[in-house]
């Protein structure tokens, strides 16, 4: 599938703010055999004074860019073109629960895609003993890895009410539970924290959905805004499997990711340090159309 | 069980000796005394200079030093409720001798262990081979919190990542030293090292200087020289990086600054501009190329680190990317802190370096391990736990670390149960017993546990350690290392060599070439607080007047309805204090705020001034509670008054005449002819009452300048000419903008490309206002004015300055 992706992030600030820095990630990435960029281009406004650019430790691409000239309003543009392929994953592939700790044993690495970094509480997700119980009695039955990770998915979305006034960008996962309301950053974390107080490895996917369903499917759930979902180690075998719990499903040929982190905080769209005093309003826009 | 162990020394046995009482506790081995019975090396020495004294004379020595500590300022910040309280420094009185032989065992293993340290954590963020060969569990970095991502990859400024470490020792009930852990992230403690020196020989110098006692300063100035040959390559500032005044160990962090010549800097005093670390200075932005770090890494870039930090400098990872700035330590280093990691060392150190641990360590069990977690159920009652992630000592650990034996069986079965299900969360340890060293206790000498704090640092020729400086005594005769928990006291650890020793002083040496410091090295947070402390000195001292004068007045009339206190308290009123208060606490906030920007900057004046200040600021709180409105009062006043004289005299006639003497003195300067200016318009108003002139030329203290100078009884013009217009009244306001002016010019950047700066400019047109003013124009609305503008100046000066 061919995608044409838009968005535009702006910032409105109560106050003229002077100077400020930011941590950027919102350029999808390419995934050899899931997804390709066949263009991507990144824009912002004012035009920084300095912009350079990195790549994190989970293989992130970041724009850092820094501003010293007072400004009311900051927008971040971005276009790219993906291909995004049609990828099978078959359950008969993963771990079942019962090897599952074994086999992170002998799992002796520390790169980025080790299973290692996605066991213990990270910045945003706490591992709480209520999305653990939650987590365990969703999953009582599932005998494999990846049915665990797809039936909490399944239950978060049965459970949980999408409701953008409930939550915001700082909620924790154990409000967000208590609620049982949220956007998709809230269900992801819960997932996060129920699979990571299970013992199975789990981290978060920052990315796009495809705006306008095929003909006959109904349109999911988040097109109209940058979406998150889950990804789960299904063992050795089968590897990194990504799960989305706002649409109770695997992810697959709709959604597009920018890039991934333990949460939130390691995959944020903007980080961002400003010599300000006053609040900003924030509006985004996402337009994600099929290229024929 | 207690028993008398010294009968084969020559010492007198008969009480005449301060040893005869003293007993050692069964099967724990002495510092003092040895397994034989008899004095270790050095030791002997001491104790028969301390019958020498005597008795009350070694008390008055003691007292000395206790006395030292307080002159000093000695403090250290302790955090048992919500608010961290200021502590005096807690000095064990009498050395911890260790011979030279035994020393350089000590120091052997210790480089062995920095040495080891440095390829561990290299490996950590650069290969991991330990990982992949299975020699450290991949558990241990991936789950770390101490495991800081951003740095994973990146080669440190100069190739390392230790540069000092510290390194906490007991002596076991084998008699062999142990390692009990590392501190590898900002160890703090040297500088309190070079306090329990001074100290200490300040009670004992003739001992001292008699017993070859190895020096402390020759470790301070290889290190410093290190950290310059850093900076001297590229040219840039070095700087110690402090969490601020609320940490801890800010007294050190102030004092080492001094001590070498380095500049204290707070995360906000910094600015990450292209890559490069830059300080903001009264001079503008500066390089600085090394950073000697005593904030925990993840504080340091809120942009990279941890993003609720507001103490760092967004960008900084970014600058250790590229190489700019050398961090002491490298980030990322507190990993090597984690408890857990003693339990793979020697076997990492077999693989690494081809042989065993020369100093061995504290036993440890990780349960992240199915044989190991077993053995820890296995042995629960002679085992200490404790969190596998700590990164604190276990006798710094108040609340997560356990003696097995001492829980309930209900506690037992709970922790037992966590560790089945979360194994890799838990440490057990051998629960090391150590060893006693004597006391002063009430004139006597006691045994007690202590542990030893020994200092490491990088120098051209390798890690070199400081000899001696820092033990810990414990505060019970318990000798479990856990009992330290209850905290103590330091003490100063002396190195007794059998041959003289060389003496040093970080004064420069015959032939080594003077190197001075850099102008410009004032950082604009400091001398935005060294205004303020002017300003607020100057407005308590306003203030104080004012009350005076006042309560003198309603002690000698008793009728606070009179038209002159009543003016008087209504302007009082409009500079927020109650004149019916005996103490204002109006007053005592201005006095509050003069404390708090000195102890920002503790850096930059003598711990005389600090002292000064802080009596002031008792002596005031003292009365608060204590006097009444009117003579009373009008005494406290007085006393006060000479207080922040004695304050004033101090920074005066002692404090160097860098940029940062400059602020202070602008900032009394402004505040001085603001406070008379406004003053003198209340007091001239057509409105004010009989004696109004009297008193403000008492409140200027200008009563015989005017009686000398104008033939006549006050009368408005007079006045006016006096405290507004005279060019050499030193309380006039415009000596005080003439001096504001001699101050603006010293500092750099009053002039740009010829043209003033706008703050020189505002200055000289109110100087030149009230030059050729007349007094009859000097109406109480221009007075107010006058007292605007001069405001303003200050705001200019944050604004050129600061920003």
């Amino acid at each position: 599938m061919l995608y044409d992706i838009r968005l535009t992030l702006s910032y409105d600030y109560d106050a003229p703010v002077h100077g400020g820095r930011h941590h950027i990630r919102v350029a999808p990435c390419t995934i050899p055999g899931v997804q390709r960029v066949v263009a991507s281009s990144l824009s912002f406004s004012p035009a920084p004074h300095r912009e350079t650019s990195f790549i994190d430790f989970f293989g992130n691409a970041v724009s850092d860019i820094t501003f010293v000239e007072p400004h009311a309003k900051l927008e971040v543009r971005l276009a790219a073109r993906v291909v995004v392929e049609e990828t099978e994953r078959s359950e008969a592939r993963s771990a079942t629960r019962e090897q599952l700790a074994l086999e992170i044993t002998r799992y002796w690495s520390v790169e980025p895609d080790s299973p290692q970094h996605f066991l213990a509480a990270s910045p945003r997700v706490q591992i709480v003993p209520e999305i653990t119980a939650y987590g365990a009695d969703a999953t009582k039955s599932s005998l494999s890895v990846y049915a665990a990770a797809l039936d909490l998915c399944r239950a978060i979305h049965r459970d949980f009410e999408y409701d953008p006034s409930a939550t915001d960008v700082e909620t924790k996962p154990a409000e967000a539970f208590a609620l049982r309301r949220g956007v998709c950053q809230d269900f992801a974390h819960v997932m996060i924290a129920g699979l990571r107080g299970l013992g199975i490895p789990a981290g978060y996917v920052s990315g796009f959905l495809r705006t306008l369903p095929p003909a006959g499917q109904p349109r999911l759930e988040g097109a109209d805004a940058m979406h998150a979902w889950v990804r789960a180690w299904c063992g050795a075998h089968l590897g990194w499997v990504e799960f989305d719990p706002t649409n109770a499903m695997v992810a697959g040929p709709d959604h597009i990711a920018i890039g991934h982190g333990r949460d939130y905080a390691d995959i944020s769209p903007i980080v961002g340090v400003l010599r300000t005093y006053g609040s900003h309003e924030t509006r985004q826009s996402v337009d994600v159309i099929t290229v024929e | 069980m207690t028993k008398r162990n010294h009968e084969s020394r020559s010492l007198p046995l008969d009480g005449a000796s301060i040893i005869s009482e003293y007993r050692l506790l069964d099967g724990v081995p002495d510092e003092m005394i040895d397994p034989a019975g008899a004095l270790r090396p050095g030791w002997d020495r001491l104790m028969s200079a301390f019958d020498d004294l005597g008795s009350s004379e070694l008390a008055a020595r003691f007292e000395r030093a206790d006395q030292y500590l307080r002159d000093a300022g000695v403090f250290y910040r302790k955090y048992d409720g919500a608010e961290g309280k200021e502590r005096a420094w807690p000095l064990a009185h009498i050395p911890l001798l260790i011979a030279e032989d035994e020393w350089n065992s000590i120091s052997s293993g210790l480089k062995q262990r920095a040495e080891l340290l440095e390829m561990i954590v290299t490996d950590i963020y650069g290969d991991n081979r330990l990982v992949q060969e299975g020699l450290l569990p991949p558990e241990l970095v991936a789950q770390n919190n101490e495991f800081l991502r951003p740095l994973v990859g990146v080669q440190p400024a100069g190739g390392h990542f230790l540069h000092f470490c510290a390194f906490e020792l007991g002596r076991g009930p084998d008699g062999a030293w142990w390692v009990l852990g590392d501190r590898a992230q900002a160890p703090s403690g040297a500088g309190f090292a070079l306090e329990n020196r001074v100290a200490t020989t300040r009670a004992l110098s003739d001992i001292y200087a008699d017993m070859n006692i190895q020096r402390l300063a020759g470790f301070f100035r290889d290190f410093r020289d290190h950290l310059f040959a850093h900076a001297r390559r590229d040219g840039g500032r070095v700087g110690i990086l402090t969490p601020g005044q609320l940490n801890e160990t800010y007294f050190e962090h102030a004092y080492i600054a001094r001590y070498l010549g380095l500049m204290l800097l707070e995360g906000e005093d910094l600015v990450v501009e292209d890559g490069q670390v830059m300080v903001r200075t009264v001079a503008g932005l500066k390089p600085v190329s090394v950073l000697w770090r005593r904030m925990d890494a993840s504080f340091v870039d809120p942009l990279e680190l941890r993003y609720d930090s507001r103490i760092g400098t967004p960008g900084m990872v970014e600058a250790v990317r590229s190489g700019s700035i050398a961090m002491i330590n490298a980030l990322g280093t507190g990993i090597l802190e984690t408890r857990a990691l003693a339990a793979f060392l020697p076997r990492i150190c077999k693989h690494l370096l081809g042989t065993g641990l020369d100093l061995p360590e504290i036993a440890t069990w990780w349960c992240g391990q199915s044989a190991e977690r077993d053995y820890v159920l296995d042995n629960f009652d002679t085992l200490m736990i404790g969190p596998a992630f700590a990164t604190t000592l276990p006798f710094d650990d108040l609340r997560g670390t356990v003696l097995g034996a001492s829980m309930t069986p209900a506690q037992k079965a709970q922790l037992k149960a966590r560790i089945e299900s979360h194994g890799k969360d838990y440490v057990g340890q051998e629960p090391v017993r150590l060893s006693t060293a004597p006391v002063y206790v009430a004139g006597q000498l006691e045994p007690r546990p202590i542990t030893l704090r020994v200092f490491a640092s990088r120098t051209e020729n390798g890690w070199t350690l400081m000899p001696g400086g820092f033990a810990r005594v414990g505060s019970t005769p318990d000798t479990t290392a856990l009992a330290m928990q209850r905290g103590g006291q330091a003490a100063d650890v002396w190195v007794v060599s059998s041959a003289p020793v060389e003496q040093v002083s970080l004064l420069p040496q015959e032939g080594e070439r003077l190197i001075r410091n850099a102008p410009g090295s004032l950082p604009s947070r400091a001398a935005d607080n060294l205004l303020w402390l002017g300003r607020y000195a100057e407005r308590c001292e306003a203030t104080l007047r004012i009350l005076r004068a006042y309560n003198a007045r309603l002690a000698e009339l008793s009728k606070p309805d009179l038209p002159i206190l009543t003016r008087c308290s209504e302007f009082l009123e409009t500079i927020d204090i109650d004149a019916t208060e005996p103490m204002p606490q109006g007053l005592l906030r201005s006095i509050d705020s003069a404390v708090h920007s000195a102890s920002q900057i503790r850096d930059r004046f003598s711990p005389d001034g600090w002292l000064a200040l802080n009596d002031m600021q008792k002596t005031a709180q003292r009365f608060a509670s204590r006097i009444r409105i009117g003579d009373d009062s009008t005494r406290a006043m007085t006393v006060l008054l000479r207080k922040l004289a004695g304050f004033s005299g101090l920074v005066h006639e002692n404090m160097y005449r860098f940029a940062g003497w400059r602020f202070l003195e602008m900032g009394r300067r402004i505040e001085r002819a603001l406070q008379i200016a406004r003053i003198t318009g209340w007091l001239t108003h057509e409105d004010a009452p009989d004696g109004s002139l009297e008193m403000l030329l008492e409140i200027g203290d200008s009563v015989m300048s005017h009686r000398r100078r104008y033939s006549v009884t006050a009368g408005t013009q007079s006045a006016v000419d006096l405290l507004i217009l005279d060019p050499l009244n030193p309380r006039s306001a415009l000596f005080q903008l003439s001096e504001l002016r001699t101050q603006l010019e010293a500092l750099p950047g009053g002039v740009r490309d010829g043209q003033l700066s706008a703050v020189a400019k505002a200055a000289l047109q109110l100087q030149t206002r009230l030059k050729i003013a007349e007094p009859e124009e000097v109406t109480p609305d221009v007075l107010d004015d006058i007292a605007a503008e001069t405001g303003l100046l200050a705001s200019l000066i944050a604004a050129h300055y600061f920003t």
